[in-house]
């Protein structure tokens, strides 16, 4: 159970340039869990995963996958080293062919590229299907499906997700986190932020509440579900 | 000595002029005005032509230059309502490209690169020939005063509230109740009418234009002058024009202790100096020219690129 | 007479093809429309005239190394201008590429005058179907263009670097997230083009004349061709200079040839207001 964290953030320092959005936040993922971030919006949350990312270098503090500190690194950098980031908006190519984005997924990891392919395919039969249109043509859940089989296409050691949720219709939504379970049962970490907690925290093995750019708490996703001043501050308005 | 320096204070004042015009277009409102030599060439054919050819009083001519500025501005205003600003830019361009091609190729009218002689001058008779000179700078320096007046009016009234709200976003500016058009042509036109004057005031004081005078490097040096100065900044661009006026005057003087370059080599060597100083304040002015707002983190949309700047996100 | 002009018409798109495929590839990952390529266009034709004329080597190596020194130009002026000021707003960056064109236009002046000149060529007849007459070079005009835009066809279709041009072109922040180096491939863009600018200034220089201001009067058609393509579209770029090619000839047949170059800016203007988005282009949303 407290296998050694494969990715760890600690004590993150990090904004937009004008100043720190998170202050001091570590979170951590184990191989093998979903841990999620919950919090209002505004508490650093899009910040964080994208300063994991790379996306942004963090002012303080460290980032580490395995024993390999990535904090700084630019985003091309991290993805070499085994991170799937899926952005919460435009997270496919839309000029792209269906095929081009997978193949684009693949960019930095050419081994067996038929063979991971076929996974992802399997995965989502649909991408399959439709491989030869425009990304920008298909539906936001396809659009979706397309996003995650880019980041699988390298067999990420985890898998960052930024708001899977946001935009979905709500049986979309349902589909989503069942995706999101599918690809965790394949071995690959998941790191993700939500607002859509309680389906989030429901699939997760650990949760992290952010409040003002700081982690407020840490649990279990359980405990975090039971938890009655957690869901009437953070939860109550989703339910 | 004294002679020349009221006629490159004079050749100040029709810069000036145009800056001004220019720092309300771009400088208040974000519009992008790359056609300046255009209004400017519009301004001094039509006061030239009504005096040398219709016999106008130049008392008459140099108000529809004004005019003609004017509407031509509102006109190309008009198109900015569905074009991106920096499309805008290119049409405003190409407005002033086609002045310069009517100019050239209109020859019977416009004597085309012949040039066109202009006798008619304001107050002319009135004055000896020595006080002249300084009669017209006077009268140069008060449409700078006046051009200075109504764009620091404008930017203080409320008018110039909306107008940088349309400058920072123009959907919001739209939502607010703003009529973000009718706003812009106004403003456009009202540069364009300052930009005529000048170029009537040119016409008259030169008394021979042609349209090699109207290159698309006009708007550079009034665009230098405006960011040397600082956009939004009615003062600093009135030392902007001043500093460009002295960098192309200034260098007109190598020719006098390098022989080995001609008029045409120094010319073009001028112009290589002011380009590259642009490109040189630009770099160091960082955030100095347009104030963007727009937040951009490593890699952004907008620029594309992370690897080479990891340091300043 | 008719027939001759859709000939002239051709040659005139051939000749701004390739550029307008360069100007559309190097919006799509920059984002802003650079006014330097009339600079780079003039460079690559005196950089042809120095070797064929000044150094005396044949043509085809003239348009060999204009490509290369064009490319190099085109590299230097992103690391020394565009580079440093990525990120600051498109007007700030076409500012900038009007004065570099402006400086590069005037170094080729300092060195060469404002005369017009040509390159060392045997004269030869041109060749006659019928009433139509067309030279040697602009047969070689018509065929490079074709070349250069399937060439640029199959490395946007089918290498993975064209691939990942295209996303970069497409969302550079997503390029990035999967590992793809953007600053890597807006080089490898910037180089390729280049070297399409050195090429045009060469043609160019066969079948009108070697001059400062060439790559002025090629600016604005090149633009228009652009535009009319939906800016950032390599394919749009060359339907886009098909159509201007033949409506600046056609124009001919109404006003003085001087006037060309207002047909573009005309073109843009009326195209802009239509159909912002060009006739492949994707809508844009206007900011």
């Amino acid at each position: 159970m407290m296998a050694d964290a494969i990715l760890r953030a600690s004590g993150v320092y990090a904004g937009y340039g004008r100043g720190d959005i998170i202050h001091g936040v570590s979170v951590e993922a184990r191989p093998g869990e979903i841990v999620t971030v919950i919090g209002p919006n505004g508490a650093g949350k899009s910040t964080l995963i994208k300063t994991i990312a790379g996306l942004l270098s963090p002012r303080l503090g460290t980032v580490a996958i395995g024993d390999e500190e990535i904090g700084g690194l630019p985003a091309p950098a991290v993805a070499r080293r085994g991170i799937a980031f899926v952005p919460q908006e435009a997270n496919v190519f839309r000029q792209l062919t269906v095929a081009e984005n997978l193949e684009m997924g693949a960019w930095t990891d050419q081994d067996r590229k038929d063979e991971r392919l076929d996974k992802v395919h399997a995965l989502f039969p649909v991408l399959a299907e439709r491989r030869h249109v425009r990304a920008g043509n298909l539906s936001g859940g396809q659009r979706q499906m397309v996003a995650f089989g880019m980041a699988m296409m390298v067999e990420p050691r985890v898998l960052l997700l930024d708001e899977p949720s946001a935009g979905l219709s709500p049986t979309m939504v349902e589909q989503m986190f069942e995706i999101v379970k599918g690809v965790n049962q394949t071995g690959v970490a998941v790191l993700m932020v939500e607002q859509n907690a309680i389906q989030a925290l429901k699939i997760s093995r650990r949760g992290y509440v952010m409040a003002a750019g700081k982690v407020a708490l840490e649990d279990a996703a359980d405990n975090l579900l039971q938890n009655k001043e957690i869901s009437e501050l953070y939860l109550g308005s989703r339910v | 000595m004294t002679a020349y320096l009221v006629s490159m204070l004079t050749f100040t004042g029709f810069f000036m002029i145009l800056a001004l015009a220019l720092n309300l277009q771009w400088g208040m409102t974000g519009m992008v005005n790359f056609g300046i030599a255009g209004f400017y060439a519009l301004g001094a054919y039509t006061s030239g032509l009504l005096t040398a050819k219709l016999g106008w009083p130049v008392g008459l001519a140099m108000p529809t230059a004004v005019a003609a500025g004017f509407v031509a501005g509102g006109l190309i205003a008009l198109l900015s309502l569905r074009l991106r600003e920096d499309f805008f830019a290119i049409v405003t361009l190409g407005f002033g490209e086609i002045m310069r091609l009517i100019a050239l190729n209109e020859d019977e009218i416009t004597e085309g690169p012949r040039g066109l002689k202009i006798d008619a001058r304001p107050f002319a008779g009135m004055f000896d020939r020595e006080l002249y000179p300084i009669v017209y700078l006077i009268l140069v320096a008060s449409v700078v005063a006046l051009a200075f007046i109504v764009v620091e009016c404008i930017r203080r009234a409320p008018l110039g509230r909306t107008l940088r709200a349309i400058r920072e976003d123009d959907v919001v500016a739209e939502v607010l109740g703003k009529n973000v058009l009718l706003h812009r042509v106004t403003v456009f036109a009202i540069g364009g009418a300052f930009m005529g004057a000048a170029g009537a005031l040119y016409a008259h004081y030169v008394q021979n234009i042609s349209p090699e005078v109207f290159m698309p490097m006009v708007a550079i040096f009034i665009w230098m002058s405006v960011i040397v100065g600082g956009a939004g900044n009615n003062w600093g661009l009135l030392i902007g024009a001043g500093i460009v006026m002295t960098i192309l005057e200034g260098t007109r003087f190598i020719g006098d202790f390098v022989d080995i370059l001609d008029a045409e080599k120094l010319s073009a060597l001028r112009i290589i100096l002011i380009g590259t100083l642009l490109i040189i304040i630009l770099r160091v002015k960082q955030g100095g020219l347009l104030p963007e707002q727009r937040f951009t983190y490593k890699g952004s949309q907008e620029s594309g690129r992370t690897e080479t700047q990891t340091s300043n996100a | 007479m008719s027939w001759q002009i859709l000939v002239n018409g051709l040659v005139n798109a051939a000749l701004i093809a390739p550029p307008a495929i360069a100007l559309s590839l190097i919006f799509g990952v920059m984002r802003f429309p650079n006014f330097a390529i009339g600079g780079y266009i003039t460079v690559g034709a005196f950089f042809a005239y120095a070797v064929n004329v000044d150094l005396g080597a044949p043509i085809w190596l003239a348009a060999i190394a204009a490509m290369i020194g064009t490319a190099v130009v085109v590299w230097l002026s992103d690391a020394l201008v565009f580079r440093p000021m990525q990120g600051r707003g498109p007007v700030t960056l076409l500012v900038l590429s009007i004065a570099l064109t402006l400086i590069l236009e005037h170094i080729v002046r300092l060195f060469y005058g404002a005369d017009v000149r040509g390159f060392d060529l045997p004269l030869q007849r041109p060749y006659r179907f019928g009433d139509i007459r067309i030279t040697q070079e602009q047969i070689e005009i018509i065929v490079l263009a074709i070349a250069i835009a399937a060439i640029t066809h199959l490395i946007l279709q089918y290498t993975r670097t064209g691939k990942a041009v295209r996303a970069t072109a497409d969302n550079p922040m997503l390029a990035q997230v999967r590992g793809i180096d953007t600053g890597w491939i807006i080089l490898l863009t910037w180089l390729y083009c280049g070297m399409l600018f050195g090429l045009t200034g060469v043609l160019a220089g066969l079948d009108l004349v070697i001059e400062p201001l060439v790559g002025w009067y090629l600016t604005i058609p090149i633009f228009a061709a652009a535009i009319l393509g939906g800016i950032g579209s390599p394919y749009g770029a060359m339907l886009g200079a098909l159509l201007v090619g033949l409506a600046e000839e056609l124009t001919v047949l109404i006003l003085p040839s001087t006037y060309k170059i207002g047909v573009g800016f005309v073109i843009i203007a009326i195209l802009l207001l239509v159909r912002p988005q060009g006739l492949l282009g994707r809508p844009e949303i206007k900011k």
